[in-house]
């Protein structure tokens, strides 16, 4: 058995998995007023509460102690003892040196308690008594180094100090090493002291020498000594940061207010080095002393709000306010709290999950944005990582399992690892197969991992109909579990009407990641239904678009400078920045919304502190490691229109480009905006350009390392800056076919086409038939570029768009 | 749900396009001086066609 002590309740391990044990100060007559004012009104139950409150904030054990000058202290303290023993859940530390006090307090404690302290001020009367004490009680001791000379004030004096009380301890009275908990003293070096300008440095090395030279005892210090002296925030600061370098030394506890101690994590690298100068007396030719740039340093430092909340939190509402906020730092150490009083499925089930669930009701409210729900994720993921391996194989496997697919021919995955990384971390178990996904392979896996749900994704209206026609498949197959269906080109029209036949089992429409989630929580709940469609309220959605127009025949063709095509490889990435759309990426790609709760100012304020440095911080680390690769595959070739379709010339071939033509006023068609054989011809111009396939190697890495948040951003990013190399190369077509007079001032000017001419990109709603994608390859050969297509005509990387281009003054964007 | 008044422009998030109630939107018949909340629920973004639920208030 681990050397522990232990309450009514609980034992403790003495030597922690994170050191150190943390041993709460604050029930001390001596050290905090609020205490002892209690003690002075005989508001015992006013005592308990402070010991009750260092339990809620972590401590593991409680340091206890009633001394005061004409009160009798055994009647305190014995009385506090009982109390706490009832009530509080951890152990005690009988803090008294009257030996008779004590031994009336170990004689009413029910469990193993530390005895602080003893010493050989008086050359070791006492210390026999009170090792008697703990010998005959079972109790453990702290030993504080001082002896009959006084305190040891260097490390030597420390340990030889040390080992002659090990020597009376364990040699004369019995005792185990491990019962022994050495307290080398802390001296204040925050009061200016100059005898103790090294006082940190020699209670570091006392540490170390007496784990080096006493095997099997144990250290401990009372820690606030440190920073006697200096001001609340800076007290606190010099404090995390000794106790985090004492324990590197080799301690096991620290006496402290439990509720003011700060992870490393969250100390920053200046602070830090501020508390180092001080600690190890560094820096001696400047000008100032350490202490005084460590007093001015910190100067103006307040306690902020943040530190004064999480003073009266539990540690149960700090770990569920770190998930909501998406804080990671310091997320191990709660975790390690929490796991002293609860097993880890508890802590998941019961604060991981609920904390989740509130991270999207914020986001349904509107209140918080998508990059804030995946930092909350990441927190989420965070901490169950670190709580697997406390847990049963058998808490693993629970939970709805759920297949994930992009179907066969799409590339596309964000939307659906999107719903992965989200129910992922609502604790459900996802198989995320990835892309161009089979039909076959889909069900054959569905069968192998036994799922209760199957998730179907696909960008592209292709997809939505591969999802239509291969649903019978999955009826054939037998398969019996709901079909859950996302997609941008879905509608919930379509799913209910085209694809809910198809299949016996419910098909849903999922719109977003969100609805997913919906739906798995339905389908556990019994009432997962398919989707029905919505009765017709209200009218279908608008056409935009003039609804009068004829286009000018005479228009004449413009001369290319050449006829066939180019590839380009060596555009500078830099050049591209100016041709992000950067409303769509902020707010359409990355969800930097501006919701119904937040006001202008705060949207500017969260551009200005957040959205801007983001991408700023993204435009120069993609230049500097060399992700983007800009490529443009082009050509100009002679064409001429008849009915709906454009005949290009390609050397001996003519590919005939058919465009669809709308059915409603302007009945407009692509291909009216090329002259026909008769009116004299005319030039068509394509490109399929791309930005490479390493920055896709680098989005999938952040996603399978778990980091969403930045997964998003990249992702986001090198869509838009696909697009924004499709309008600079546009420009630059314009440019060589001599029709580029009109340069739109801005972002909006290119957004609603404030040049001549237009382009289309196919797919895209005035071309959706990707099928021509065959014929533009032929005719470019953009494999040259890195840029291929997968059988269902879609192009890879993902990160690649292709366009044929009109140079016509009346060509726009249109719908069909 | 926060309406702003009657003048304040719309953003869409999928394309960028900014609805002015000031110059309206000829492309779908929507005459100068109709607020946002006023377009009909079918109304669509004339340039990408997302519909109102993309648009975010820009005022």
């Amino acid at each position: 058995m681990k050397p522990s002590v232990s309450s009514l309740y609980q034992a403790v391990e003495i030597a922690q998995d994170i050191p150190p044990l943390l041993i709460g100060e604050r029930s001390n007559t001596n050290g905090s007023k609020k205490f002892r004012d209690c003690l002075l009104a005989e508001d015992f139950d006013g005592c308990l509460r402070i010991g009750l409150d260092q339990e809620a904030k972590g401590a593991q054990v409680l340091d206890l102690c009633s001394a005061y000058a004409g009160r009798d202290e055994t009647a305190d303290l014995t009385r506090l003892v009982k109390l706490y023993a009832e009530s509080v859940k951890i152990p005690i530390m009988i803090d008294s040196t009257t030996p008779d006090c004590i031994e009336a307090c170990l004689k009413l404690y029910p469990g193993r308690c530390i005895i602080n302290s003893i010493n050989l001020e008086d050359g070791g009367k006492t210390l026999d008594k009170v090792c008697r004490l703990a010998k005959k009680y079972g109790a453990a001791v702290v030993a504080l180094t001082i002896n009959a000379k006084g305190m040891a004030m260097t490390a030597d004096e420390k340990v030889e100090t040390a080992r002659l009380i090990y020597q009376l301890a364990v040699g004369k009275h019995g005792l185990r090493p491990q019962d022994i908990l050495f307290d080398p003293l802390t001296f204040t070096i925050g009061a200016g002291d100059e005898s103790l300008l090294d006082a940190g440095i020699q209670t570091l090395e006392g540490i170390r020498l007496i784990k080096q030279e006493l095997p099997g005892v144990f250290t401990v210090l009372g820690l606030s000594n440190i920073s006697f002296g200096l001001p609340p925030a800076a007290r606190k600061i010099l404090n995390s940061v000794f106790l985090h370098q004492a324990i590197e030394q080799g301690l096991d506890a620290a006496i402290i207010d439990p509720g003011k101690i700060l992870p490393l994590a969250q100390i920053s690298e200046e602070d830090r080095t501020f508390c180092f100068d001080l600690i190890y007396n560094r820096g001696q030719g400047q000008e100032k002393s350490p202490l005084m740039r460590f007093i001015d340093h910190f100067a103006e430092r307040v306690e902020t709000a943040k530190d004064a909340e999480s003073e009266d939190k539990r540690p149960e509402e700090v770990l569920h306010q770190k998930i909501v906020r998406g804080d990671k730092a310091g997320i191990e150490d709660i975790l390690a709290v929490l796991l002293d009083r609860y097993p880890p499925l508890e802590i998941v089930n019961q604060i991981l999950v609920p904390a989740m669930r509130h991270v999207g009701e914020l986001f349904g409210k509107g209140e918080l944005l998508l990059p804030f729900v995946l930092q909350s994720a990441e927190a989420m993921k965070k901490s169950v990582a670190w709580l697997e391996p406390h847990m049963q194989k058998l808490d693993l496997e629970e939970g709805t399992k759920i297949l994930l697919a992009t179907v066969q021919g799409d590339v596309h995955d964000i939307g659906k690892n999107l719903v992965d990384i989200l129910l992922s971390n609502n604790g459900y178990k996802v198989f995320n197969i990835g892309i161009k996904v089979p039909a076959e392979t889909i069900i054959a896996k569905a069968r192998e991992l036994k799922v209760d749900i199957i998730g179907l994704s696909g960008l592209l209206v292709k997809s939505a109909i591969v999802m239509q026609e291969s649903l019978p498949q999955y009826r054939e197959a037998g398969l019996t579990m709901p079909i859950l269906l996302g997609g941008a080109a879905l509608t919930s029209e379509f799913v209910a009407t085209s694809c809910v036949p198809n299949y016996d089992a419910p098909v849903v429409y999922c719109a977003d990641a969100f609805a997913g989630l919906k739906a798995l929580k339905d389908f556990e709940a019994g009432r997962l239904t398919a989707t029905v469609a919505a009765p017709k309220s209200g009218q279908p959605a608008m056409k935009p678009g003039v609804k009068d127009v004829s286009i000018d025949r005479s228009h004449p063709a413009p001369e290319p400078p050449f006829y066939g095509l180019r590839h380009v490889t060596d555009i500078d990435p830099a050049k591209l920045f100016p041709y992000v759309n950067e409303q769509a990426l902020f707010r359409g790609r990355w969800g930097y919304r501006r919701t119904a709760s937040s006001s202008a100012e705060e949207y500017l304020e969260l551009t200005r502190t957040t959205i801007r440095p983001l991408y700023e911080d993204l435009k120069q680390r993609t230049l500097a490691e060399g992700l983007l690769q800009p490529k443009a595959a082009y050509g100009y070739f002679r064409c001429y229109s008849e009915g709906d379709t454009v005949y290009v010339e390609a050397g001996d071939d003519v590919m005939a480009f058919e465009f669809p033509r709308q059915s409603s006023p302007p009945h407009l068609c692509i291909a009216d905006y090329y002259r026909s054989r008769e009116e004299g011809g005319d030039v068509a111009a394509f490109f399929v350009v791309t930005i490479g396939e390493r920055i896709a190697g680098e989005t999938k890495r952040l996603f399978e390392a778990d980091a969403y948040h930045d997964y998003l951003m990249l992702h986001g990013f090198s869509v838009e800056v696909t697009d924004a190399l499709a309008e600079y190369w546009h420009e630059v077509m314009r440019r060589e076919l001599g029709i580029a007079a009109e340069k739109p001032a801005d972002m909006t000017g290119y957004v609603t086409q404030g040049y001549q001419g237009s382009r289309y990109g196919f797919g895209y709603p005035a071309c959706p038939d990707l099928d021509a994608h065959l014929m533009l390859f032929k005719l470019l050969k953009p494999e040259a570029i890195g840029v291929t297509l997968t059988e269902t005509m879609e192009m890879v990387p993902e990160v690649s768009t292709s366009a044929i281009i009109a140079h016509h003054p009346q060509a726009k964007y249109f719908a069909v | 749900m926060r309406i702003g008044g009657g003048s304040v422009r719309y953003i869409c998030a999928n394309c960028g396009y900014i609805y002015d109630p000031a110059t309206g939107d000829p492309m779908n018949n929507i005459p100068p001086g109709t607020a946002f909340a006023d377009l009909p629920d079918n109304w669509v973004c004339p340039l990408c066609y997302a519909d109102k639920g993309n648009f975010d208030p820009l005022d």
